[in-house]
């Protein structure tokens, strides 16, 4: 599957006449990815069917009697909120893991490498071990959360690294953001291990899964993964100088201690969005940044949009993988785009070297 | 543009590396900045490029450095590094200009046609018009030097630093690329100071030289003084003179 991504990846650059045609070009695959994703899935309903009822839906088109209020219901209230919301958090995960990288120049940084990752799976599971459902959140304990500690991770890592490195260089920051990922697991294991009766539930969380995820949440995560792109986007031109290093993007102008403190914040508040709602899902945030660059080229102006797109379809089949190829029981997503993404990286680290 | 320093310390750390360093660089004047390895050659180009943090004041035509935003800075002083690697597939077009970014206002625009003129032209001078289109990671390393002196250019300031700008070239690029700078800042008026290790080329690159070590300036004069004194000799802890005269006489005994 990865290798026909690869083809049809080289394929649309082919096609290209002008380098800033790929936005289009990409929203269509994107769009078609959305279509047939969510067309597909295991409870028994044909393509055909399924797209009558988006139209009906969006457009108010008639209905054929033949199509039950139950197949309307499984396909517009499960099966496309669970498609989008896959799309948006693979999406906001890509953008985020693109902006880490160049911010850190370090290819091999992603979204988690600030510790995001590691806080929301305390601050889940200290809600649901200790404090179980708490009256005024309700079912959103969990992904505030998780939301809440992934956050104050990333600013305990950002806050130590300036104080303790005057111009909060990168190493300093991977180091720390290591450091307190691993400070902050230890605390996770100490809450696991005084809470046997909760550890599948943890695990299952920090696994992550679009299951059961409603409406509700997409109108949560979609504008945050949108308006998150575009604040990032608007410093394009800043993460391009970043990606050649800090003493370089001081001597063109940019204020890198500042901008860099700026960009790391929002990329990591829009990993803490997506994580709270579907857990610690990998691979796609790698992944998703260095297939786009390779075949777009690495300035920001097209890398983000296109990790938005790209990351967001990339999820989305992965998801459509976890949830039908074992129908009707669900394979977790993280263990998918692992599965998918660890040899295809390796494979496109393999054949550059050749 | 004139430079002006005043007692300057700096360092990183707690180990300092500049001690009360002192001079200024008129405007217009191309100066070299000599000195064996160690000697705070290179911090002391990143203390005018206000990249490092120094006590003293660096003052910028009377403007003192510390109290400028960066992207001012960055419009009145350019400074070449040393760099090996890149780690993203930008191409050289793209890479080139970067250098722009001090001077443009807008953020989805396309660039100006001065901007455009500007990148054109530092191609052209650096014979990297050719390869606009190519990867930077798939460039060699003096390829990539060239792309980094372009970039340099591009950005048009009136005060220009080299941190060894040659070391990854050969010595036809060199000469041109040299020769096409220097004519380049004669040109436009640019104060141009150089980190070079490569004495003979300093002198045909300058007509002022800064001899620093241990942090201090041993040595600041002209061609013929820093020739004809043993400066070099304490510098570099070495009789250069000689080791140019056998050099020389090599030459000469081959026949060529």
């Amino acid at each position: 599957m990865c290798l026909a991504i690869w083809q049809i990846l080289l394929k649309l650059k082919k096609m290209q006449q002008h380098k800033y045609s790929g936005l289009p070009i990409s929203l269509g695959v994107s769009l078609g990815v959305l279509l047939i994703s969510y067309g597909i899935g295991s409870a028994s309903i044909s393509m055909g069917d399924a797209f009558r009822v988006l139209l009906h839906k969006l457009f108010g088109t008639p209905l054929p009697q033949t199509i039950q209020p139950s197949t309307v219901s499984i396909l517009w209230s499960i099966r496309l909120p669970r498609v989008l919301m896959a799309f948006f958090v693979g999406g906001a995960l890509s953008v985020s893991g693109a902006v880490m990288q160049s911010v850190l120049q370090n290819p091999l940084a992603s979204s988690y490498t600030l510790g995001v990752s590691s806080g929301a799976s305390l601050g889940a599971a200290i809600a649901l071990a200790f404090l179980g459902s708490v009256p005024v959140l309700g079912r959103l304990s969990m992904p505030v959360f998780g939301f809440g500690f992934g956050v104050l991770t990333v600013f305990a890592v950002i806050a130590i690294s300036s104080r303790l490195d005057r111009n909060v260089q990168s190493s300093t920051i991977i180091l720390f953001g290591m450091v307190i990922s691993l400070f902050v697991n230890a605390l996770l294991t100490l809450v696991e291990s005084l809470n046997h009766e909760y550890m599948q539930r943890i695990l299952m969380w920090q696994m992550g899964s679009f299951s059961g995820r409603r409406w509700f949440h997409v109108q949560i995560v979609a504008p945050a993964a949108l308006f998150g792109t575009f604040c990032l986007l608007w410093f394009h031109r800043e993460l391009d100088i970043l990606s050649f290093g800090d003493e370089q993007s001081m001597s063109l102008g940019v204020d890198s201690r500042k901008i860099k403190r700026i960009l790391l914040v929002l990329a990591s508040l829009m990993t803490g969005v997506s994580v709270c709602f579907s857990g610690t899902i990998g691979f796609v945030d790698l992944i998703t940044p260095h297939l786009v660059r390779k075949v777009y080229g690495a300035s920001h102006k097209r890398l983000l949009p296109l990790c938005l797109l790209y990351g967001g379809s990339f999820m989305v089949l992965a998801d459509t993988v976890a949830r039908t190829i074992i129908s009707p029981r669900e394979i977790a997503i993280g263990a998918v785009t692992a599965l998918i993404g660890a040899p295809f990286f390796l494979w496109l680290y393999f054949r550059k070297r050749d | 543009m004139s430079i002006r320093l005043q007692n300057i310390h700096a360092g990183y750390g707690k180990t300092e590396v500049l001690h009360g360093i002192t001079f200024s660089v008129e405007e217009g004047e191309r100066a070299a900045i000599l000195g064996a390895n160690g000697s705070g050659k290179t911090t002391l180009l990143r203390v005018i490029a206000g990249i490092l943090p120094a006590q003293g004041d660096v003052l910028l035509h009377g403007q003192k450095l510390s109290e400028m935003k960066r992207r001012q800075v960055a419009s009145q002083v350019a400074m070449m590094m040393q760099v090996s690697q890149t780690y993203f597939s930008y191409t050289v077009e793209e890479t080139v200009l970067l250098g722009r970014y001090a001077r443009t206002e807008g953020r989805f625009g396309k660039c100006t046609p001065e901007d455009q003129a500007a990148v054109d032209k530092a191609l052209s001078l650096c014979g990297l018009t050719e390869l606009k289109d190519r990867s930077v990671s798939t460039l060699s390393g003096g390829q990539l030097q060239r792309v980094f002196l372009a970039r340099t250019m591009a950005q048009d300031t009136p005060v220009i630093l080299l941190d060894e700008p040659t070391n990854h070239l050969d010595l036809k690029i060199q000469a041109e690329l040299m020769g096409h700078l220097k004519e380049w800042s004669k040109e436009k008026g640019h104060t141009l100071l150089g980190v070079y290790h490569d004495i003979n080329l300093a002198l045909s690159m300058a007509d002022r030289f800064i001899v620093m070590k241990e942090g201090t300036i041993l040595y600041d004069g002209d061609e013929k003084a820093l020739l004809e004194g043993d400066v070099l000799q304490e510098a570099y802890e070495m009789d250069v003179a000689a080791y140019m005269r056998d050099q020389y006489e090599r030459w000469k005994t081959k026949g060529l």
